[in-house]
């Protein structure tokens, strides 16, 4: 399996754009973009599908992370002895 | 702070210069009531006279004050630059040889590569978007730098980290979409692993899927080369073509100082 040219890459790319503008207007709602998401996933490689999904979920972690802070999770409970 | 000092200097000497008259004390009368006296009496002409050598005397200085502020601060910035560089030659990225084959299927070593500067970028052609977009990068700032025919020209190499699938012809196809003069070198994994141990670069497959194809995880850098073949600097991903451009033009141009 060769490697997507330019054109490829691009249909790729504005494919994913696509699908996430529509995951950003829908508040991340998944079923309301599953067009787009066929529409992604037939344009990329699965590979390149599994890295974009990740980055994603990244960026919304960062965001998140970003907005509203972040709590450690609480450290170990002292033992008992 | 050596600027300041400068600066109180020449204010200093302008004010001694300007409101020195030659009955009274250096620091005695300011100019303004020194020009009234003069219009008052009768040698005004030759009064006016030494006003103007006095004005000239004090340009003249002043621009040799500034034109010394100006050496001593680009002799500065050199000094900083080949700081730099000396604190890079000890990391001692690209020292050793290489020997891949480029994307026309011809042997290319270290080599043939001296008496370029290079920009060097290591990647594989199914990678997602951040080797094209870098590959871009690397393109547009050979093009801007091949606008100004004063610097010599630059020559932009990528080398896979995923030398299984990344063969001549991958990489034929791959590098034609971007600059011109980008060549593309693969080789065994072997020759591979050699060539990127010498600039530790990071390479890392990820795991195959069902289409057996999978992401390499590698360091994303961009590196220059001197026509010595040494690794003068290197740029990462938050690096524009524009900043790239400029910081290869100040090596371009301080190197030419060097071996004079």
């Amino acid at each position: 399996m060769s490697a997507p040219n330019s054109n490829q890459r691009k249909a790729c790319w504005g494919a994913r754009d696509e699908l996430w503008k529509c995951l950003d207007d829908n508040q991340d709602n998944a079923s309301s973009c599953e067009k787009f998401q066929k529409e992604f996933e037939a344009s990329c490689p699965a590979q390149w599908v599994k890295h974009f999904t990740k980055r994603r979920d990244f960026l919304k972690y960062k965001d998140k992370m970003q907005t509203e802070g972040f709590e450690p999770a609480d450290g170990p409970k002292e033992s008992r002895s | 702070m050596c600027n300041s000092v400068l600066f109180v200097v020449c204010v200093e000497l302008l004010r001694f210069i300007l409101t020195r008259s030659h009955s009274r004390g250096p620091f005695s009368l300011p100019l303004f009531t020194q020009r009234v006296a003069l219009y008052q009496g009768p040698n005004t002409s030759t009064a006016k006279i030494r006003l103007r050598t006095r004005l000239v005397v004090t340009l003249l200085f002043g621009g040799g004050l500034l034109g010394t502020w100006w050496y001593v601060r680009n002799e500065k910035q050199q000094n900083h630059r080949m700081q730099r560089i000396e604190q890079l030659k000890k990391v001692a990225l690209g020292q050793g040889d290489f020997s891949l084959l480029d994307h026309r299927g011809h042997r290319r070593t270290k080599r043939d590569f001296l008496g370029s500067w290079v920009l060097l970028y290591f990647g594989f052609t199914h990678c997602p978007d951040i080797c094209p977009d870098e590959l871009d990068k690397i393109s547009a700032v050979v093009s801007a730098l091949d606008k100004d025919r004063s610097l010599p020209a630059v020559q932009p190499l990528f080398v896979t980290v995923d030398p299984e699938r990344d063969d001549v012809a991958a990489l034929e196809r791959y590098v034609k979409e971007f600059h011109p003069r980008l060549i593309g070198l693969t080789g065994t994994p072997e020759e591979v692993k050699v060539a990127g141990k010498d600039y530790r670069v990071y390479a890392s497959p990820g795991p195959k899927d069902e289409d057996g194809d999978y992401i390499v995880d590698h360091t994303i850098l961009i590196y220059l080369v001197n026509p010595d073949g040494l690794f003068l600097d290197y740029y990462n991903r938050m690096k524009d073509d524009v900043q790239i451009a400029e910081s290869v033009r100040n090596h371009m141009k301080s190197y030419v100082k060097l071996s004079e």
